[in-house]
């Protein structure tokens, strides 16, 4: 028996050590990983919680309510940093990829302790067409508080619009992901697919 | 099948103003195309939720948050793009008229909330309201001076798509099966061709 709890606490133990010793920048950075991994494991309770709720199984949990409880525990921190400490913009953009691949990373350490031993192929798809996925809804959120406006209450209008396009994006993923075949192959291969294409894209992008 | 089919030609449709949309926005530099982009893909990917949803469990999605989210960012998005493309000192419209707006959104929440749900009902009032206010506002200001005539095709544009998207709900609540008869798909049908205009109309209102 695998308990979430034990593996956050495995995990995140030697990071928090390194928060105490880190300075500046990569302390922030850590910190966020941190949280992001929180954010994994409240989500994981969240869920949980309204699936039993509603009734819903756990397909049903998984695809319909997962992305939107996921997404949602990602950016609160986020919000935190950025009403309490008034963080810039180019802060903002790293405090969410930080989270994001916090998130990844833990609930991809929760995926493969409880799924039985699997071949290594599967391992690799699985584990990079996830942190490519949290990335990729990170990322689609950093731009938009990055680049697309200026004026306060429409970066606010914005990033909530972005974060809805996030929740969707997630919620195919999960879908697809939930089927075997070519369209789970097709799921973890669409992030990974974005990443890359991003990062062709990236300094284009940024550029301003 | 139907159905499918048409959700398939709604994708397609979304895609195309998707992949026009980005080419414009050269890099996101261009606000306007880039809230296209992003309103059409928004769609697009509600749309492409719906539509796995229907083709590998041949039903909608039960606690289906996730499609309509991403519908209101979509209209949201098409929202920042008429504040977006708004001139500075346009002058103001006022007519008594535009208060048919709020009332028949109002009217329509009214109805439709004795089979929807309170916050998703009331959240696509608001938004519809707004992006109906401008779009009429708009089309107003086009007939009224010559120097706006430009906005004109496109506030009919976003008029028309908001118009029909409330005949395509109205009509799938006296759901007619999955026929050709259906008016339902007429309509849906409709609002998926405003989007192969929409590249057009916003290219008339910002480059003429």
């Amino acid at each position: 028996m695998n308990y979430i709890e034990n593996i956050f606490i495995c995990l995140t133990a030697p990071l928090i050590i390194s928060v105490l010793c880190l300075r500046g920048k990569g302390r922030r950075q850590m910190l966020f990983v941190i949280l992001g991994m929180l954010s994994s494991l409240l989500s994981a309770y969240v869920s949980t919680f309204i699936a039993g709720a509603q009734g819903a199984d756990l397909l049903s949990a998984s695809m319909e309510i997962s992305p939107l409880v996921e997404e949602l525990m990602k950016i609160f921190p986020v919000v935190f940093y950025v009403l309490v400490f008034e963080a810039g913009r180019e802060e903002i953009t790293d405090s969410i990829m930080m989270i994001a691949i916090g998130f990844a990373t833990f609930e991809n350490a929760y995926y493969m302790t409880q799924s039985d031993s699997m071949g290594l192929i599967h391992l690799l798809i699985r584990g990079f067409g996830t942190g490519a996925m949290h990335v990729v809804c990170g990322y689609i959120i950093a731009i938009g508080l990055l680049r697309l406006w200026d004026k306060e209450w429409l970066r606010v209008a914005g990033t909530i619009a972005l974060l809805a396009v996030a929740i969707s994006y997630h919620g195919i993923f999960n879908i697809l992901v939930s089927q075997t075949g070519v369209a789970a192959f097709i799921g973890y291969v669409i992030p990974v697919f974005t990443t890359v294409l991003n990062l062709g894209f990236r300094s284009k992008i940024i550029s301003k | 099948m139907i159905e499918i089919t048409e959700n398939a030609l709604q994708l397609l449709c979304a895609v195309y103003c998707v992949l026009i949309s980005i080419r414009h926005s050269d890099n996101l530099q261009k606000r306007s195309w880039t809230m296209l982009a992003l309103a059409s893909g928004g769609f697009f990917l509600g749309d492409l939720y719906w539509q796995l949803y229907l083709v590998f469990y041949h039903d909608t999605p039960h606690y289906s948050y996730i499609p309509y989210l991403s519908w209101y960012a979509s209209y949201l998005f098409l929202l920042l793009l008429i504040f977006e493309i708004r001139e500075e000192h346009t002058p103001k419209v006022r007519n008594p008229f535009l208060w048919l707006i709020p009332a028949f959104t109002s009217g329509m929440c009214i109805f439709y909330l004795q089979w929807g749900d309170w916050i998703g009902n009331i959240s696509a009032a608001v938004l519809m309201s707004f992006l109906m206010w401008y779009a009429a506002k708009g089309v107003m200001l086009s007939l009224k001076y010559e120097e706006y005539k430009k906005y004109l095709f496109f506030y009919i544009l976003i008029l028309a798509f908001c118009l029909l998207e409330y005949s395509s709900w109205t009509i799938s609540i006296f759901w007619m099966g999955d026929t050709f008869l259906n008016p339902y798909f007429w309509s849906d049908t409709m609002l998926s061709i405003t989007f192969l205009f929409f590249p057009m109309a916003l290219r008339k209102a910002v480059e003429e």
